[in-house]
């Protein structure tokens, strides 16, 4: 295992965290052994995976696995690599089959990852074909989910995915919440997109209540006004620090304050969604669906590589220290025709490679890739809001928005998993 | 209609050139001109995949009439980070084939390569598929569709803010 000179604790204080988290690659490979080996990293949703042989493939830090769902109806994580020689076994992105066969030498394995046939037994001894069933796909050693959200650790050993995710499950609950019957369907495919940046950049500025005005100030200027100032002071939209490097900016008292339904979905009108108000009215009752309506979805970062990007969700997967692939799809509603179509246009105007927010958001970190090449000076400054911070049950909250509590939160969380506190 | 086997010869120069200029102005951010290209129902479309079902299917780009505005009003503002100071490129567009017309309308197929400049070269490819509007000799020919398959369509794609 890679060990670095240094604990990564001394690469983070309190208001600033030192440039070479995002360039060294020692520090890549601690994070990939530590943070997307050892931890709790999200796979794929349930969604994706619906029927019996359903299958899609992703990787877990630099592994390849299949998600698959056996004729038992369970879900499996399976690492991609044939038993016998190591081939990779299942090139394609998503499918369904009840097997995957080896077109190296054949061997054959269940969706399940179970040997089930070896050409040419005879050429294998009695006491190895007896063996046999040992010589399965390796599966994740843990695997878990919560509400059809599912998580894998590539180590045996570790804190339970509930005691991970700990605060960041209400995250997930707010987005169900906007879902008639709790579920979601994420199967419009995921744009890939290729970011010349370190994935903590992509995954800080996720939660990055400062940029907006800056960054993103062609969309203001040329399209429409943000949903809700982006001025901090004009607003009470919140920054928090949910722990376990978990954060998010919570619009939540910024749209309760105005009490206007669908304030975060462009303003639609009820009347413009008939039959997802009334799906929503039947399952929950008027007055929670007046609220969810009014709350909207979360804008969440779950640690390490899990944004629920209000309507959207995105995940991050690490290539090199300056190479990070962002996957995104709309969290489209089952059934729910005239929700989902404005989703897809949506999650197409913001997010991805030609997005009118993301594509901005993919150079400025280029940018900041490109500008620690620089190596002084050493440090990089994260104390915006430092000494307004409160801490309550439901983390660490500053009440601006522009407060780099989300970040703070992150880079302690970081450290203490990187030295394996 | 026309058969493709006839109409590899047949590109009409009035079409040929409106092709040409499409992409010379995507080329050199000339974003407004280009825009003037545009009918009042256009679609820009870059899917994901060959099949996309725009109606279930996530594109990279969806724009109708309004969003192409908005795009390129983004673009313009100079703030369009992605975009500032545009990528330099040029682009070659051959194999073009009329697919279908009549009266109204000409749908164009081509194949392109794009070289895009920034920090880096990055090599774009794909096919395109032209829709042009010819009723009205008076107005002279307008876009009504693009659509563009990219090779490399199913990803990882890098930032792509220029006007493929």
């Amino acid at each position: 295992m890679t060990e670095l000179d240094t604990r990564a604790r001394d690469l983070v204080r309190p208001d600033r965290v030192h440039g070479s988290v995002y360039t060294d690659p020692e520090v890549f490979e601690l994070e990939l052994e530590r943070i997307y080996r050892q931890g709790w990293v999200f796979v794929a949703h349930e969604s994706e995976v619906p029927e019996p042989g359903d299958y899609v493939t992703r990787r877990i830090g630099r592994e390849p696995v299949i998600v698959s769902r056996g004729k038992d109806g369970e879900v499996h994580v399976l690492a991609n690599r044939c038993a016998h020689r190591g081939n990779r076994l299942c090139n394609a992105e998503r499918g369904n089959s009840t097997t995957f066969r080896c077109p190296y030498h054949g061997w054959t394995f269940k969706n399940d990852g179970a040997l089930v046939a070896v050409p040419m037994r005879g050429g294998y001894s009695d006491e190895f074909l007896a063996k046999r069933s040992e010589l399965g796909l390796s599966p994740a050693p843990r695997q878990d989910s919560y509400r059809g959200f599912v998580f894998a650790s590539l180590a045996p050993d570790g804190i339970s995915l509930r005691e991970h995710l700990g605060r960041a499950t209400g995250a997930i609950d707010r987005l169900l919440a906007l879902s008639p019957d709790g579920r979601l369907d994420l199967r419009a495919g995921w744009m890939k997109h290729h970011h010349f940046s370190n994935w903590k950049m992509v995954i800080e500025n996720n939660v990055d209540g400062y940029h907006a005005l800056f960054t993103h100030q062609s969309v203001y200027e040329a399209v429409r006004e943000a949903k809700v100032s982006h001025v901090p002071s004009k607003v009470e939209v919140y920054v928090r620090d949910l722990g376990n490097g978990h954060s998010e900016i919570d619009y939540l008292p910024e749209y309760s304050r105005l009490d206007e339904e669908f304030v975060w979905f462009g303003r639609a009108p009820r009347a413009k969604l008939p039959r997802y108000v009334e799906a929503m009215e039947q399952a929950h009752g008027k007055e929670d669906t007046h609220k969810a309506f009014v709350v909207g979805p979360p804008h969440t970062m779950i640690f390490p590589n899990l944004f629920l990007a209000e309507m959207n969700i995105m995940f991050v997967e690490p290539l090199a220290p300056g190479e990070t692939i962002a996957y995104t799809t709309p969290a489209l509603i089952p059934g729910m025709d005239e929700m989902n179509s404005r989703m897809l246009r949506r999650c197409e105007g913001a997010m991805g490679p030609a997005g009118f927010l993301i594509a901005d958001d993919g150079e400025i970190g280029a940018r900041n890739q490109m500008g620690l090449a620089a190596t002084r000076p050493e440090w990089i400054m994260l104390a915006r809001g430092a000494t307004t911070d409160q801490h309550d049950e439901t983390g660490t909250v500053n009440h601006d928005k522009s407060s780099e509590t989300p970040q703070r939160g992150l880079w302690h969380h970081w450290a203490s998993v990187l030295d394996g506190e | 209609m026309t058969s493709i086997e006839t109409a590899a010869v047949g590109v009409d120069p009035a079409i040929a050139s409106f092709l040409y200029r499409e992409a010379r102005l995507a080329d050199e951010a000339r974003y407004s001109e280009w825009e003037e290209l545009w009918d009042d129902d256009g679609l820009y479309w870059v899917p994901m995949s060959p099949d996309a079902d725009p109606a279930r299917d996530l594109s990279y780009i969806y724009d109708n009439r309004r969003r192409i505005k908005s795009r390129v009003a983004q673009l313009n503002t100079g703030a369009r980070h992605s975009q500032t100071p545009p990528s330099k490129m040029r682009r070659l567009l051959t194999n073009i084939e009329v697919l279908e017309r009549d009266a109204e309308t000409v749908t164009v197929g081509s194949n392109f390569v794009l070289y895009e400049y920034r920090y880096q070269m990055t090599t774009w490819a794909g096919r395109v598929i032209h829709r042009i509007r010819v009723g009205d000799p008076a107005r002279g020919p307008r876009l009504v569709g693009k659509t563009v398959h990219l090779v490399n369509a199913g990803g990882p794609v890098p930032t792509l803010a220029f006007l493929l």
